[in-house]
């Protein structure tokens, strides 16, 4: 019995101590990203730009959705998220996650995320009304989810009355082929390209430009990692931001950025010319002021969220 | 309020057991020897024991505790955290929670690097000699400008005295902060404050939405809390002064200046071509900024100032006094962390929410108007009974009926005729009565794993019976089931989803195919173990094969065949949640995995708690069936 009692004591002990002993600097410098979603840092990525800007060596993982990018920046498996999506983040932000908004990776139409109804069905935007009472894949938790509201707000369905079955992109575009589904509502150059096969887009890029739908990428970093080393956040926006730049000049190697992003080089450029590219100067002004700022409070979004500090003015 | 109650009922229930099982095993006379299985039966106190262990683990872990027996403690342990939060990047500086200080360990990193940088200058055969002499210069005099930032002798007067006046003002505020009265707030200003932290509400997630909203209130409600407050934005003010504090003394602006004049005298000598080369003055141009935004100080400069945190981190540590041991004691394995404007749970408090706030969601979740994404959990729908008929009668029927579809006629309406009428009937599209139905995401996932049981067993256990008595059947059949047997079911799960679509066919199937094999194996099992002499018996006696069948081998392998039952509902069980994962608009695995896109921890635990209850019904139905039906298990 004394032997139990100790054992779990001990135990308790041993976890209520288990505070992570943390390191001075970094050793290494975890970083999220998307495929499917080409970036012209991505260039700077392959080529190593990052790991001499920083100093450390950079890591880099892939995600299939930004929810899971916040999963492993809570189990501290990833420190920055490059390009995550706003609505996940709002979403861990909601739910008292240590993360901070840091960057604008970019803003972008709906050319890279949006809604899409097959053909067989016959539903347009002239007609969306009969999406009621029917079957939509979405990715819950996402900018689709986001652009899916948005959009039903545009042609005025009801969301309530639709069948929605949570989807990631990819089984989404899967299940509108397959006709399990009347639409799917995704992000990813690859996802988008499969489902316009057998579908069309309720909204146009322009119509939904219009109508104001808007997604917003950012970069988000974890608390932590942002007071441990705030000069490494500093070096990485301002690769990605020079990285832009050189994009907007022209002197991007798309070929370099378009097998990264594991597209073909004619599909990655027309996605990447759906983007906004902001400068560091707009960045800021979204981040205050602008469409950035509108979008979380939009969202009921606590305030304390986003710092700008980081951005090289 | 509740909790209280429960965490003392805990204790009393755990020590009176635990004393009545004392008791029990000094006084009672046990004949069985260890080994003899009648040692482990009854108990019900250990029982008692157990769960309400587990009970209190939850209510420790989540903080439920501490929210119970000490409800401000969060937002006074939030208002400690604002005092981390504003001396965090200051004690990152200095070894202080850190094995070494961060400015010696970030002049490690860039001495490597600049070393790996000058190898590789050195050895590439790209550049020209001419150049690779004015880049290794280069780096030198960058590698130079550490030791002008670490030299003591060559530290600024002013900057010198900014520090120590920097140490002085800690020093100050941790005077000040061991004042009973500090930070000094005037009547009116507390007034003020209190009836906004009033406003702000009290610790714990919100009754009344699904949703999460805040916890942990912010603005400080006692007098302690204040004073941490205040302290903190002081301190923080201090920690963004000291950082914009650079030590670029004169020396380290002149060599800045000259390998700055150099590199441009440089890049415009090189010519565009040459791109290898200024990718090198770029690198070393960053590695120059990296060196320049740290805060190097020469190795003694800081002493005082690093001596002052360290004291006032003594001082805050013993005005926190018992809300100290609160914190170790009642917020195990994390505590509340400040980070910019907003307070959070972090650690087994933000994964493992509060037993009352669990069951504050979930008789929520509970409420039929509520539910999740507008279905409830269960309830019921009134459905008319003609829709069965409907369903039962094929179509086809009024096809076959002679005659032809009614046509519109000339007044613009449809006449109805005997064809279409019974049309109406087979398809269900008439008005009788309603009857009450189930509906909702328990009863999906259960009808779910019901039909691929109930499948399971009607196909599995004849197909079963036939191959252990029957040398075609079981050659012809056992190559294909045991190929399919060992396929982990999920593994299908894809395949079934894009075949038989994502409605409830493909999971009904994927739970078929898991309930079969299982159901197959052990009917197999059944039969073939049947003794040989009660057949022999039997066939004496007269019996015709069908009877024997019916009454020798279908009893005997009954109790395997129901073992086999047992085991697909945990397999099945198991495989559904993962199948409404993959897609799905209904169901208890759909709920968490959506709960899960939005964080929200209570309804993961409630859909994991439903899925042990369910899973235990389940099994505790089926044992006593097992009981009720075959007394004979486990006695032929």
């Amino acid at each position: 019995m004394k032997k139990i009692i100790s054992f779990v004591l001990g135990s308790i002990l041993a976890f209520n101590l288990s505070v992570s002993v943390a390191n001075a600097a970094a050793k290494e410098v975890k970083v999220a990203f998307f495929i499917e979603w080409p970036t012209p840092n991505q260039e700077d990525k392959v080529k190593g730009d990052y790991e001499k800007a920083l100093g450390v060596p950079v890591k880099w993982t892939n995600f299939a959705n930004g929810g899971a990018m916040t999963d492993a920046m809570l189990a501290g498996d990833i420190d920055i998220s490059y390009s995550q999506g706003l609505v996940p983040f709002i979403n861990a932000v909601k739910a008292k996650a240590p993360v901070k908004l840091v960057d604008i990776a970019m803003e972008y139409g709906m050319g890279g995320t949006t809604c899409v109804t097959s053909n067989k069905s016959g539903i347009t935007k002239a007609n969306a009304k009969e999406l009621e009472g029917k079957k939509v894949a979405v990715p819950l938790g996402t900018m689709a989810e986001y652009v899916f509201d948005e959009s039903m707000k545009v042609v005025g369905a009801d969301r309530s009355k639709m069948e929605i079955v949570q989807m990631d992109p990819e089984e989404g575009a899967a299940a509108l082929v397959a006709g399990d589904v009347v639409m799917a509502c995704m992000f990813g150059g690859n996802s988008i390209k499969a489902a316009t096969e057998v579908g069309t887009r309720l909204l146009t890029v322009e119509e939904a430009r219009a109508a104001g739908i808007m997604g917003i990428d950012i970069v988000s970093v974890t608390d932590k990692f942002m007071k441990e080393n705030p000069a490494m956040v500093k070096a990485f926006i301002k690769v990605s931001h020079e990285a832009n730049v050189r994009y907007k000049a022209g002197k991007s190697d798309m070929d370099v950025i378009a097998k990264d992003a594991e597209m073909k080089l004619p599909d990655a450029k027309e996605t990447i010319e759906g983007f906004k590219f902001l400068t560091p100067q707009e960045t800021k002004e979204s981040m205050e002021k602008g469409n950035l700022s509108k979008f979380l409070k939009g969202m009921g979004t606590p305030n304390g969220a986003v710092d700008t500090s980081f951005l090289p003015l | 309020m509740f909790t209280r109650i429960l965490t003392f009922l805990i204790f009393v229930a755990i020590i009176g057991c635990i004393m009545y099982g004392r008791k029990v095993i000094r006084t009672e006379k046990v004949n069985a020897v260890f080994g003899n299985p009648e040692r482990a039966k009854g108990g019900t106190h250990w029982i008692i024991v157990g769960s309400s262990f587990i009970l209190l683990i939850w209510l420790y872990y989540s903080w439920d505790i501490a929210k119970s027996l000490y409800p401000k403690s969060a937002n006074e342990l939030c208002q400690v955290g604002k005092v981390n939060d504003s001396l965090l990047a200051l004690k990152y500086m200095f070894p202080i929670e850190e094995r070494e200080s961060k400015t010696a360990s970030i002049i490690k990193i860039e001495n490597k690097n600049l070393d790996k940088f000058a190898i590789e200058v050195k050895k590439s055969n790209i550049i020209s000699d001419q150049n690779r002499q004015i880049l290794l210069r280069l780096i030198e005099k960058t590698k130079k400008t550490i030791s002008l930032l670490t030299n003591e002798s060559l530290l600024d007067n002013q900057t010198k005295i900014k520090i120590l006046e920097l140490a002085s003002r800690i020093d100050q505020l941790s005077m000040e902060f061991q004042k009973n009265d500090y930070p000094y707030e005037t009547e009116e200003q507390k007034n003020k404050r209190l009836k906004e932290a009033e406003e702000e509400g009290e610790w714990g997630a919100s009754g009344t939405a699904i949703e999460n909203t805040v916890e942990i209130p912010t603005i400080p409600k006692t007098d302690k809390g204040l004073k941490f407050h205040s302290a903190a934005e002081e301190l923080k003010i201090i920690s963004d002064e000291f950082f914009k504090l650079k030590n670029h003394n004169f020396q380290y602006k002149s060599t800045i200046q000259e390998i700055n004049d150099e590199i441009k005298k440089f890049e415009n000598e090189i010519n565009n071509d040459q791109e290898i080369t200024s990718t090198y003055v770029k690198d070393i141009l960053q590695i120059g900024g990296r060196i320049d935004y740290a805060s190097i100080f020469p190795p003694n400069s800081l002493k005082e100032f690093e001596q002052s945190i360290i004291n006032f981190e003594k001082v805050q540590k013993n005005e926190q006094g018992s809300l100290r041991l609160i914190d170790i004691f009642l917020f195990p394995a994390g505590t509340i962390v400040s980070s910019g404007p907003n307070c959070s749970e972090q650690g087994s408090g933000r994964w493992l929410p509060k037993l009352s706030d669990t069951l504050n969601k979930f008789v929520l979740l509970l409420k039929p108007s509520v539910g999740y994404k507008s279905v409830p959990l269960l309830w019921y729908e009134m459905m008319d009974v003609s829709k069965i008929i409907g369903f039962i009668l094929p179509d086809w029927i009024a096809d076959i009926i002679p005659g032809k579809y009614p046509v519109h006629n000339e007044n613009g309406t449809v006449e109805p005729n005997f064809k279409s009428k019974t049309l109406d009937i087979v398809s269900g599209e008439f008005s009788l009565f309603k009857i009450p139905v189930p509906m909702g995401h328990i009863w999906d996932s259960f009808l779910r794993v019901f039909l691929g049981l109930v499948l399971g067993i009607i196909f599995g256990v004849p197909l079963g019976l036939f191959m252990g008595l029957n040398r075609f059947a079981k050659g012809f059949f056992d190559p294909l089931i045991e190929l399919y047997r060992p396929v982990p079911p999920l593994a299908w799960a894809p395949l079934i989803i894009s075949v038989l679509g994502i409605d409830n066919v493909g999971k009904i199937f994927l739970l078929f195919m898991v309930s079969f094999s299982i159901m197959i194996i052990s009917a197999r099992a059944g039969a073939s173990g049947t003794q040989l002499s009660k057949i022999h018996a039997s066939h004496s006696l007269g019996a015709s094969n069908w009877q024997i069948l019916r009454y020798v081998i279908f009893p005997n392998s009954l109790p395997e065949i129901l073992t086999g039952v047992r085991v697909s509902i945990g397999m099945c069980w198991g495989t559904l949640v993962a199948a409404e994962f993959l897609a799905g608009t209904t169901g208890i695995g759909f709920v968490e995995n959506v709960a899960k896109k939005y964080f929200q921890y209570e309804v993961i635990w409630i859909t994991i708690f439903l899925m042990g209850v369910l899973g235990l019904i389940f099994d505790v139905t089926l044992r006593r069936i097992i009981d009720k039906t075959i007394p004979w298990r486990g006695k032929g």
